[in-house]
């Protein structure tokens, strides 16, 4: 019979590794996604505009599970190049990634908009062209005030990750479940074991990344936090 | 005369529009595709979906997180037979039907049981083993101190059975059962234990497998129901080979051998 420590060894060493990648891979597509439709919403076209915020509110409707159902079972063939055993995960990461870039593309959006129009102004009466000024004097001023949403958004990643047990990916959530239902008695303390997992990746990570960068934005005197 | 010519020009693209069109789908039509079996022994490993939550059929082993079971020892004979390795995929029991239509996995071997609704969308194979169902209740129940003689004998009572089986469409068809359904047998017996439900209504083996862990009691039992295999229409080869794996096994001695390894004094 496990004992806790066990518990807590079986579900890093099955689980850990594909929750983190899922994570990563997950967030870094949508960080791209994120930041190209932000642009878009901010400085493009009326019909930029409409496709960015078209994209955002279709992807924020539908639920993370269907989505990973519509990919992994409703499309088996998007991936054919992979290898027929790696679909599932690639299925997850893109629907991570395409609805993470959705919420992230408001986080941009709002940090954007956020820095003072002024500097545009400024920058550009300095002699730099728009691009050059956005590039920059507004993208790592937006950047940073970026952050604490955007810690809050991994938070959101990581847990929407626990999701991929559906399609038969062995990331914490399925690890936990495969050990309670090895050892009955030991099923609530499993799962129990998967949220303290879950939490202890999230929470610190918003204190000191979140918490701590709102701190250092207020002494500068950005965001409002 | 200019209206004249746009006239013409739209007619003329109208022609060339439809009768494109029609070649078209001619030009997309994929050539026949390769026969399942060629594809599996091509890349060298059958992937077989299962839903691990079922022992004795497919479970996990500690510490190590392998699927094992009756259902895996059954599909390493078919993957031996192909010349293949066995590659095991575990979603969950819902999702397996939709998994095999759409490619992800090439088999099922869940502890299925064979239907028609399931045998419109997946071909199945000849019967690899038969199990009963049974209504089971803790030892002490003073709900149902003797045997029952039907599933009707169950209204007006709070009964389990697991998530998308064939249990919980006979328990539902009748009305007046308070059915309770759980993703997985494992929270489904231990809520019978804790009193949660009066019965549970599982395949016979779960109970085996359970009643060394709890004290139940068997108070109906249905008669044999055949489990099958299931791979997707239209794949006659790989089917005739599913099919010839189970029936040697049978004449050879091989599925008793693992009748015995997994299910003990069960009669199959």
């Amino acid at each position: 019979m496990p004992d806790l420590f066990d518990i807590f060894f079986y579900i890093i060493i099955h689980g850990l590794f594909n929750t983190l990648l899922l994570t990563a891979l997950g967030l870094l597509g949508g960080f791209l996604l994120g930041i190209v439709l932000a642009i878009m919403r901010v400085y493009g076209a009326k019909e930029l505009i409409w496709l960015s915020s078209g994209y955002e509110k279709l992807l924020r409707g539908i639920p993370i599970l269907i989505l990973i159902f519509i990919f992994a079972f409703g499309m088996p063939d998007l991936f054919w190049y992979l290898d027929l055993l790696d679909r599932p995960l690639a299925s997850v990461i893109l629907a991570l990634a395409l609805r993470s870039g959705a919420y992230q593309s408001q986080i941009f959006r709002g940090a954007i908009l956020s820095v003072n129009p002024g500097q545009m102004e400024a920058a550009q009466a300095l002699g730099m062209s728009k691009v050059q000024a956005f590039r920059s004097i507004i993208i790592p001023q937006a950047l940073r005030l970026a952050v604490p949403s955007w810690t809050n958004e991994y938070a959101v990643v990581i847990k929407d990750s626990s999701f991929a047990y559906a399609v038969g990916i062995v990331e914490m959530t399925k690890a936990a479940y495969d050990l309670g239902v090895g050892f009955t008695d030991l099923w609530a303390l499993s799962i129990g074991v998967a949220a303290i997992l879950y939490f202890l990746f999230t929470y610190p990570v918003a204190r000191v990344f979140g918490e701590q960068q709102t701190k250092k934005l207020k002494k500068l005197g950005m965001g409002g936090g | 005369m200019k209206r004249e010519i746009g006239i013409l020009g739209m007619v003329i693209c109208i022609v060339v529009g439809f009768s494109l069109g029609w070649f078209i789908p001619g030009l997309f039509t994929e050539p026949a595709p390769t026969p399942l079996i060629d594809q599996i022994q091509a890349r060298g490993y059958i992937i077989v979906g299962t839903s691990a939550d079922y022992p004795p059929f497919e479970n996990k082993t500690y510490p190590g997180g392998e699927i094992v079971g009756f259902d895996i020892d059954v599909s390493q004979m078919i993957a031996d037979a192909l010349g293949v390795t066995l590659q095991m995929q575990d979603i969950g029991f819902d999702s397996l039907i939709g998994a095999c239509r759409a490619g992800t996995i090439d088999m099922i071997a869940a502890a299925m049981t064979y239907n028609t609704v399931r045998a419109a969308q997946l071909a199945a194979s000849i019967t690899y083993i038969s199990v009963s169902q049974v209504v089971i209740v803790k030892n002490d129940s003073l709900v149902f101190p003797a045997p029952i003689s039907n599933l009707t004998d169950l209204i007006g009572f709070e009964v389990g059975c697991q998530l998308g089986t064939v249990m919980q469409t006979e328990l539902e068809a009748i009305v007046g059962i308070t059915v309770y359904t759980y993703a997985s047998a494992d929270v489904l017996i231990q809520d019978l234990n804790a009193g949660g439900i009066d019965a549970a209504y599982v395949d016979g083996p779960i109970f085996n497998a359970w009643e060394g862990t709890y004290v139940l009691r068997i108070i109906y039992s249905s008669e044999e129901t055949p489990l099958a295999l299931w791979t997707r229409h239209g794949e006659p080869a790989l089917l005739y080979e599913i099919n010839k794996v189970i029936f040697d096994s049978y004449q050879d001695g091989s599925m008793y051998t693992l009748i015995n390894k997994w299910f003990g004094n069960v009669t199959a």
